[in-house]
């Protein structure tokens, strides 16, 4: 695990290394006004013209120590750009993420279900299409529709009235997740503004997530249904709603915990599209910037911090399959 | 474990060919993969024929002519059958060269992550061992790795434009492919028929070309085809991003981006830009269906779980 | 007729609708068991065997259909004379008589049992489906002597579910004593009602909606743990019934880790959870090791003499029919070949086909070589025309691929179809 971690950070030291000396500069700098005179001494200061390894091993130090340098994009301190940006993505995912998973579950179980009937079909067409759309372009249209046309669910990710509120003093940010403060600051208002612009991001995720979990869990679910233990259900006598939901279905959801984990895990890195063209500024829209004008500092940074997400999550999917499936079990 | 096997009795005709065509009709049995098919039929003959249907007025031809510099998109008109983008592209001009592009980045991206992913897994099922360790953590760090992040960075940092795109999309994409073909050859290495191909002193190579990898394909070509579409759609968004060719340039994700300004018309005609938005994003949606339509039939027919009812 | 039957099947037909064509399977096949025997049905894999008993418990897989024929089961112990046409009944009168009257083990128990649920589980659901009312009372029961507000809370719940599950058998009961009596009845009227009491019996069974409410509740859920102490209680003493070692332990395990033998009693322990008057073996032994097998025998003739009264062993062991059946029925293609008692086959084997099948078995006394029956199984999608057997038998006739011969009885109890005896004997059934 950790060997993967490593094995990342050199993989993306080793690709800002293409970069010449002055843009990497950025990590270490503080402020953004540096003339030339003092970029070329911060270059000699911080010896960026030294062999790649020892470069790496400086960077690596620096790191663990906490010292992540400044984000040109966002114009102060990457940790300071990450605590701003980074709860606006988390409450996208933390609300589209169940919602991919129990469509996604709900709509492939019936279609196994119901092989071939009308709702099968449906559903296999809405996921194949979902499965074709582009986020961006489901996402124009979203917009285009409801606010555009109907005029709800405005991009943003709150209106400037209740910006005023929440950042006025009498309102506690105690996690800076939008939704879950307004509940605890008993401010109704703030709550429904948030969930106001966050339904169209978060529909536009899940019908495009939710489609490769729904074809995955059909196919599971019909896998189940033809196993043998099914016919030992049957000629014990269960009703149908036993065999579905105990034998079948907790079988087959085997294999969709894992891409569970695996689509969670990609939903925070692909936020990328879906903040750009919703305006959340969150990090997927920071990291837009950031390669657009390659934010060395913020780019690396980000890397690494998705990247220990990625085995953060493996590693629990691993528990509870451990935990649902006892043939992994160790003894 | 026993199996039980019915063979019958002749077989009136050639093995391969009887396979084919059992093939054949397995996969023209489902509707929808004759109209993947054709979807795709359909905009090969458009990217064929691109300098009929829209002849270049530029040397060179992947640029988008524009009449003026007006700002606003035009509706569809006899001039521009499609309409207009921001500044005067022509849509149709653009969507049917765009479609070259997209073959291109398409087919280049999945054979090349295919022959990579091949080798490699290759490699570390069969000789397992050290090499497959090696193999393995690497394909760890890589799927550790955020896919759009990375490839973001990294076109930027090769430099703009289409062929960046391609190499960074053929970079980043072979892990998945080795980890399918690896668990198959791990399934397949311990089989009688390579130890008997291996008794009878066949070489390693030989082993694998003739033996192995005739039986492992099968998921990884599922996979490729499953794949061409995912792939069609994150180098449309590095284009809609800004990260592809340059602003003019035919190419599906960037036209797309120019529509951005346009998606509320003015009040009392909220649609008046409509077919600048909704156009271009339907060709793609349009063409990777048809792509994934294919990758669904190809997978239903070679799925050696479903093969045979 | 005799009132002695137990499972009576006519005429029965059943086809697989499948891409590549219609698989006639089983082609009017006739069949009697009858209280208190051991029944075996011989042949060659993918002959219909396990078609046959799988239509007799109404559970072929799709794409299979049971398309003609009738199935008489006499389960009624006051009146043996009249039996229940099984086709006629609805799917929820079929899921109440499996495993509790009629109950099946298979070929291969470890892909029998559920991978993801333990022994226990498994085992207590058959007592889940067919013995609740009596698991809810012992619970409450056991609950009685007990103070506190937590235990009374969970006996209040229990008792209503106890209600409404004493509310739902008294339903079922009435429908089902009403359908008992109209069996016979063929007239239009009684056709409507029967019609209108299968619908009736197909409605899911309706739940509290209290119950309901607070058995999704995770923590509240807890009040059930009595009445899986009471199952779990029956489960383990039906483990050590059949004589499986350290039962407690068994139990809380999972089917991957027992053994092939041990995974099979398990199965035979799902099957006879309810006291099953017909047990269905199809191919038990099949895939177990010799000395197992010999074991699982054992263990179901010790059953016959004890708790079931009859069983329907299904193999492609001609040893294993000599040692433990009373009558066999020997089957090819779908067809029945031939019926008779197991001394009666063995001795004077009437049908071409059994006669093949016994001369391929060494024996004691064996001189040269043994014969084979050359050819192979056919392919049911395009099945021979005639006697299914023809391509193959040694004793063709002319008439043998045109017409299907008949079934004659030639001895008492001794059936064959086979056109070898339909000119001789005029015997007509």
């Amino acid at each position: 695990m950790i060997l993967v971690l490593a094995g990342v950070s050199i993989l993306v030291f080793s690709v800002m290394m293409i970069l010449p000396p002055g843009q990497r500069l950025a990590a270490y700098v503080t402020s953004e006004r540096v003339t030339p005179e003092q970029m070329n001494a911060m270059i000699a200061k911080y010896h960026l013209n030294d062999p790649a390894p020892i470069q790496y091993v400086r960077w690596l130090g620096n790191i663990l120590t906490g010292q992540f340098g400044f984000s040109v994009t966002a114009k102060e301190p990457v940790i300071k750009a990450f605590d701003d940006y980074f709860p606006t993505t988390l409450e996208l995912v933390l609300y589209s993420t169940p919602l991919i998973i129990l469509v996604g579950v709900w709509l492939g179980t019936l279609g196994a279900v119901r092989k071939d009937s009308p709702a099968d079909h449906f559903t296999r067409v809405f996921a194949i299409v979902g499965y074709s759309l582009p986020t961006f372009w489901l996402g124009l249209l979203l917009i285009m529709f409801f606010y555009g046309f109907v005029g709800i669910f405005p991009p943003g990710v709150l209106s400037n009235s209740i910006r005023n509120v929440v950042t006025s003093t009498g309102f506690h940010r105690y996690t800076h997740l939008v939704t879950i403060d307004a509940i605890l600051n008993w401010r109704w208002d703030v709550f429904l503004d948030g969930l106001y612009h966050i339904f169209l991001p978060a529909l536009n995720l899940v019908i495009i997530n939710s489609a490769m979990i729904m074809r995955l869990m059909r196919s599971s679910m019909l896998e189940s249904l033809g196993q043998d233990y099914m016919m030992t259900a049957r000629a014990k006598g269960a009703d149908a709603k036993t065999l579905y939901k105990r034998h079948a279905r907790r079988n087959a959801l085997l294999p969709v915990i894992t891409v569970s984990g695996l689509t969670l895990a990609g939903l925070m890195g692909g936020m990328v599209i879906t903040e750009t063209i919703f305006n959340r500024t969150g990090i997927g829209w920071w990291m837009a910037e950031a390669a657009t004008q390659l934010d060395v500092s913020a780019i690396m940074f980000n890397v690494l911090f998705l990247g220990v997400i990625y085995v953060v999550i493996n590693l629990i999917v691993d528990i509870i399959y451990a935990y649902v499936d006892p043939r992994v079990r160790l003894s | 474990m026993e199996t039980t096997d019915n063979e019958p009795v002749a077989r009136v005709e050639h093995p391969r060919w009887q396979e084919l065509s059992f093939t054949a009709k397995r996969f023209f049995r489902n509707p929808l993969s004759t109209i993947g098919l054709a979807i795709l039929a359909f905009f090969l003959v458009v990217a064929i024929f691109a300098p009929v249907i829209c002849p270049p007025k530029n040397a060179d031809p992947f640029k988008i002519p524009h009449t003026g510099w007006k700002i606003e998109p035009q509706p569809p008109s006899a001039q521009h059958l499609l309409g207009t983008t921001e500044q005067q592209y022509d849509l149709l001009y653009g969507l049917v060269w765009g479609t070259r592009g997209a073959f291109k980045i398409g087919l280049f991206v999945t054979i090349a992550n295919l022959v990579i992913g091949i080798l490699l897994g290759a490699i570390a099922g069969y000789f397992g061992g050290f090499i497959d360790e090696l193999v393995m953590r690497v394909t760890d760090i890589f799927y550790a790795i955020p896919f759009l992040v990375m490839a973001m960075a990294l076109v930027v940092a090769i430099g703009r434009g289409l062929t960046a795109v391609i190499v960074v999309l053929i970079i980043l994409g072979w892990p998945s492919y080795t980890r399918v073909l690896r668990s198959d050859i791990l399934v397949i290495r311990n089989r009688e028929f390579i130890m008997a191909a291996r008794a009878s002193g066949s070489s390693h190579f030989a082993i694998i070309l003739r033996h192995v990898l005739p039986n492992a394909m099968y998921s990884v070509l599922i996979l490729a085809s499953l794949n061409i579409g995912t792939t069609i759609l994150t180098a449309a968004a590095l284009s809609f991003l800004g990260l592809g060719s340059d602003t003019g340039t035919a190419d599906w994700g960037q036209i797309v981006s120019t529509c951005r300004n346009w998606i509320v018309g003015a009040p009392g005609n909220r649609f008046e830009y409509w077919y600048t938005v909704f156009i271009p994003g339907f060709v793609i949606t349009l063409f990777v269906l048809g792509w994934n339509l294919l990758g669904d039939a190809v997978r239903d027919v070679f799925d050696p779980k479903l093969r045979r009812k | 007729m005799a009132s002695n039957h137990l499972v009576e099947t006519e005429n029965l037909s059943t086809n697989f609708y499948t891409f590549e064509g219609v698989v006639r399977a089983l082609n009017n096949v006739a069949l009697v068991v009858d209280q208190g025997e051991t029944y075996g049905i011989v042949g060659e894999s993918g002959c219909g065997k396990s078609v046959t008993v799988r239509s007799m418990m109404r559970i072929v897989q799709a794409p299979g259909r049971i398309d003609g024929g009738r199935i008489m089961m006499f389960l009624n112990a006051e009146d043996r004379e009249k039996g229940i046409e099984i086709l006629s009944r609805s799917e929820a009168y079929m899921a109440s008589i499996r495993g509790k009257d009629v109950s099946m083990i298979f070929q291969e128990p470890g892909a029998a049992l559920n991978p993801v649920l333990s022994i226990g589980e498994q085992i207590g659901e058959s007592y889940q489906f067919h013995r609740m009312t009596e698991m809810l009372g012992e619970t409450i029961a056991a609950l009685e002597g007990k103070s506190g507000p937590w235990k009374a809370f969970a006996r209040s719940l229990l008792r209503r579910e106890l209600a409404i599950h004493r509310r739902n058998s008294d339903r079922i009961q009435t429908i089902d004593n009403e359908l008992y009596k109209l069996e016979s009845s063929t007239d239009a009227a009684s056709t409507a009602r029967k019609r209108a009491l299968n619908h009736e019996r197909d409605k899911p069974v309706g739940e509290s909606r209290l119950v309901g409410f607070v058995r999704r509740l995770p923590f509240l859920r807890r009040y059930r743990r009595a009445l899986d102490r009471t199952i779990g209680a029956h489960v383990i003493e039906l483990l050590r019934e059949l004589g499986i070692p350290n039962p407690e332990n068994v139990a809380r395990r999972y089917p991957h880790e027992l053994s092939g033998g041990m995974q099979q009693r398990i199965v035979i322990a799902i099957a006879l959870a309810c006291h099953p008057t017909l047990l269905i073996a199809d191919e038990p032994t099949s895939n177990l090791d010799v000395t197992i097998q010999a074991q699982i025998v054992d263990l179901i003739r010790e059953l016959k003499k004890t708790s079931i009264s009859s069983v329907v062993f299904i193999t492609h062991d001609l040893g294993l029919v000599a040692e433990i059946c009373d009558r066999v029925t020997v089957m090819y293609a779908g067809d029945v070949a031939e019926t008779a008692t197991v001394k009666e086959l063995f001795r004077h084997p009437l049908h071409p086909y059994t006669q093949g099948l016994l001369d391929a078995v060494p024996k004691e006394i064996q001189e040269g070589e043994l014969t084979i029956i050359p050819g192979a199984v056919p392919n049911l999608i395009r099945p021979p025309s005639g006697c299914r057997f023809h391509p193959r038998c040694k004793a063709r006739m002319d008439i043998c691929d045109k017409v299907k011969p008949a079934t004659l009885e030639i001895e008492p109890g001794h059936t064959v179809a086979c056109h070898l005896y339909t000119k001789d004997r005029s015997n007509e059934r």
